[in-house]
Formats: C-alpha cells, sequence, structure tokens
C-alpha cells in the first residue's frame, strides 16, 4: 500500500503562527498509523508569500492544508486512512 | 605568513553554595596596537564580596597594563585600593596578567595565582621567571608561537579534589600539566572554548560535583585563524542566488545556513536535497535541516534572536543541546573569524504588523551578534550585503 505523505513546514512564519507544535507530530502519530504515513519537514514551502493563504501550512499528498495543526493533520488523515481509531 | 590569531575563551563556577564567583577574568584586544592584554583575579574567599575585590583589581590590572604602566605603580595602587576585609583584617586579590603581542612577545605577571601553564603543541613548557624585589610578583617573558597555548587558572582548579584520598594535596600542577598535555595530543587543534571547558568539568569532578572553591580557568591559544562563513537571507536580486551558492561552495573553512528560504536557494542552486531534522527540535524555534555540503542548516530570524540574547547573557549552555540556537553559537565560538554574508531582501510575509516583534530586522540582529563577537568574545568579524 502506498504511505501518506505528509510536509510539515518548519518555515519561520508558520512557527510564529501557530506551527510550533507541527514537528511534533511524528511522536503524536498512533502507533498503527506509523507504517502508513511517511512525515517530512521543510525549510520552506513558500505558501506564505502568498498573502491569501494562512499559515502554519501542512501538505498531505501534495494537497495543502491552511492553519494546520497537530489535530487537524491526525483528524485529516484519520479520514484518509479511513478506520477510527478514536 | 598568515597572520595569528588568539583564540581566547575562559569560564568559571562558583563554589558550592555560592551564586556569584569570586574570580574575575577580563580581557581586551588593543587593534591598533596588535596587542591583547589579559587579567584573572581571584578575590580573597568568595561570593559578593570576592567578586568585588577580584573586579576592581582585574580592571586596574587591565587599565594599568593597557596604559604601560610600571608594575610596581600598579601593585601598590590595586593593594591601597581595596576595600580591607573586617574580619582577617586584610585586603586581598591575587591577580594574573597576560600581556601579548600577535608577533608572539608575551608577558606574564602574576602575583598569588597559581602557576600558570604554556604549552608548546602538547608540551609543557619550563619557562624561567624573574621575582620582583618583595618577592611575591614574578614576571615570566617568552616569545609565543603557533600552536602555543597559554592557561591560567585560579587556586579553585588547583586544589580541586582536595583531601581526597587518591589526590591529598588537590590536582597539582604536574599532574594537570600531563592531563592536558594528553587532552591536546589526541585533539592537537582543541579549540579554547573546548579546552577550558573540559578542564573546568575535570576540576568540577575532582570535587565530586561540590566546587570548594571558586573554580575558573581561561586558555589563550595561538593559531592560525579559523573561517566561518554565515550565510543568511536570499540576495536582493534572484540573479544574485547563484553567487551566493558559489560563494558558499568555494569558501574555505565551515559554512552556516540560517534562514529557510535561503536553503531553498541553496538547495536549488546544487541541485542538493534538504532534510528538516524531525527528531530533535525545541518548542521555540524551529528544528535545523542537512544539505550535503553545509555544516549546519537551521531556521533564520528566531534562531539567530534566540543566538543573539544567548551570547548577550552568555549563559548559553543552559540550552538543550541539540538547541539549534546553541549549535549555532558552538559554530562561532569555535571560529576566529566570522564572515557574515547577509541577503537584504525583505521578506514580504514578514511585514504584517500583527505578527510578534520577535521578527526583527535580519540586519540589526545580525550587527547585533557581530558587535557581541567582538566585544564579549573577542572574535573578529566581517559583514557583508547581498
Amino acid at each position: 500500500m502506498k504511505k501518506h505523505k505528509v510536509v510539515v513546514c518548519t518555515g519561520t512564519l508558520c512557527h510564529v503562527l501557530g506551527g510550533s507544535e507541527l514537528p511534533s507530530l511524528g511522536q503524536r502519530l498512533p502507533e498503527e498509523w506509523r507504517g502508513l504515513v511517511d512525515i517530512k519537514g521543510s525549510p520552506c514551502m513558500g505558501y506564505c508569500k502568498d498573502s491569501e493563504m494562512h499559515p502554519p501550512f501542512v501538505e498531505i499528498d501534495g494537497e495543502v492544508m491552511q492553519e494546520a495543526s497537530v489535530s487537524k493533520v491526525l483528524e485529516y488523515l484519520e479520514k484518509r486512512i479511513g478506520h477510527g481509531t478514536k | 605568513m598568515k597572520k595569528t590569531f588568539i583564540d581566547i575563551d575562559y569560564g568559571f563556577i562558583p563554589k558550592f553554595g555560592q551564586i556569584v564567583c569570586g574570580d574575575v577574568f577580563l580581557s581586551e584586544k588593543i587593534k591598533n596596537e596588535n596587542r591583547l592584554v589579559a587579567v584573572l583575579s581571584d578575590g580573597l574567599g568568595s561570593g559578593i564580596r570576592a567578586n568585588i575585590l577580584a573586579n576592581m583589581t582585574a580592571t586596574m590590572a587591565l587599565n594599568f597594563t593597557i596604559n604601560d604602566q610600571p608594575i610596581e605603580r600598579s601593585a601598590t595602587s590595586i593593594r591601597d585600593t581595596l576595600p580591607v576585609d573586617p574580619q582577617r583584617k586584610i585586603a586581598f586579590a591575587s591577580f594574573t596578567i597576560v600581556d601579548t603581542e600577535f608577533d608572539g612577545k608575551t608577558r606574564i605577571i602574576e602575583y598569588g595565582n597559581p602557576q600558570f601553564l604554556v604549552f608548546r603543541k602538547n608540551e609543557l613548557l619550563a619557562l624561567e621567571h624573574q621575582v620582583l624585589a618583595d618577592g611575591e610578583v614574578s614576571i615570566t617573558e617568552f616569545q609565543t608561537q603557533k600552536e602555543d597555548r597559554i592557561v591560567l587558572f585560579s587556586d579553585g582548579v588547583s586544589q580541586s579534589g582536595i583531601g581526597r584520598k587518591d589526590m591529598p594535596f588537590g590536582w597539582e600542577t604536574d599532574q594537570m600539566g600531563g592531563v592536558i598535555s594528553q587532552i591536546i595530543e589526541k585533539n592537537p587543534g582543541i579549540s579554547a572554548y573546548e579546552l577550558r571547558k573540559r578542564i573546568i568539568s575535570q576540576s568540577v569532578l575532582n570535587d565530586i560535583g561540590k566546587p570548594s572553591d571558586d573554580i575558573t580557568c581561561a586558555v589563550l591559544y595561538f593559531r592560525n585563524p579559523r573561517k566561518l562563513l554565515v550565510c543568511t537571507g536570499p540576495p536582493f536580486s534572484k540573479s544574485k542566488d547563484e553567487e551566493m551558492a558559489a560563494t558558499i561552495r568555494e569558501f574555505e573553512g565551515r559554512t552556516v545556513l540560517c534562514g529557510g528560504t535561503t536553503a531553498v536557494i541553496v538547495a536549488r542552486e546544487w541541485g542538493e536535497q534538504i532534510e528538516v531534522d524531525m527528531k530533535n527540535f525545541t518548542s521555540d524555534i524551529p528544528p535545523i535541516s542537512y544539505i550535503n555540503g553545509v555544516d549546519l542548516v537551521t531556521e533564520g530570524i528566531l534562531t539567530l534572536c534566540k543566538a543573539a540574547e544567548l551570547l548577550k547573557h552568555g549563559n548559553y549552555e543552559d540550552a538543550a543541546r541539540h538547541d539549534p540556537a546553541r549549535l549555532v553559537i558552538e559554530e562561532f565560538l569555535s571560529h576566529d573569524h566570522i564572515e557574515f554574508l547577509v541577503g537584504t531582501k525583505i521578506n514580504e510575509a514578514h511585514q504584517d504588523p500583527s505578527l510578534p516583534v520577535e521578527l526583527e530586522i535580519r540586519r540589526n540582529v545580525i550587527k547585533k551578534i557581530a558587535y557581541l563577537l567582538e566585544k564579549k568574545y573577542l572574535k573578529e568579524a566581517s559583514l557583508k550585503y547581498i
């Protein structure tokens, strides 16, 4: 099965606008999902240059999530993976 | 011949139970005379009173030496100025003054401190010294070479562990010389910062974690200058991206990148991947990344601001081992000449007035860091804008 690809932006703006918890996403991932999700970081994905978009940003399977948070990402992944754990 | 750089660093740990150290170390580079003067003073007793005695002594000794006053006169002035201890009825602070020119001519004046050590590579030098008339002040004059190290310390170091069965007289100078010589033999290029840290932790260890006196150690290391390039911020014009990436690639020395966009540009220009370290992170600043060919990659402004604060207060060792700001500072402190290549493009995304004030202007933060490195840490710093 193909892994879901998550890219977390660790840039300055994402960090100060609520994304400081995002690097810990990997540790907050439920045990049973670990083999299904691949989490990476990016120094800056560049979405912040667009004033219409709202940081922090996380990319999941190529789609951008705005105003991302650990719980929002987990919720989204839960839907994607399809079997709820909580 | 390349000019010699004097890498200098010191550290201290107060006596157990005290919050202030009774030893003081001061140093100053006199740029137009190519000269460096450093003073280590140990005040009588410990705590605040000792600190004041030592501070007064060190300040006076430093200024008298810089102004080329004869040592006898300096000693008399210092003795007459110090406040008298009401219990012991004496005023006392010992001192060691190092007065060295960059061509190597060095004079060390010592009063009451344990004998300093001079290492040529890893060999301990036996230097002759002349004793002044009153029998207490000794003067040592010699010519330093590259790869020489002068180690100064207070008696808290040489007497650490005193009374222990295996070291009844403490960490004696001979024994200490042997240990330091071994450290240098194993790490021939060890920086002043690393060496004094090793000496201090060994002293604390000798005292089984509870220093019985103020422990202070300073190291002066004569060497070829080590260069560090710190590159931060995207260039003003995109056409300069290539130039910036090439500067980093061709730099002779270690390189540090501070800034997400900067990292993206360099990786793009080099055709390299960026890997963000998602295992080690602190909550207050973003994590570091790895790019093949760069020694350290961090986020920009937040990391630099934190580094500036830590440098200002000197408490960078309190930060976590993997804290990006501490990693940057460790790079700064293990080099002698720090070159900043500052991109001047304004990040439009940072200009929103509702953002936290920590998003200072990059140029100001770099100027602050360069000033601190020169004034407080005696480094050489240069700034270039791109």
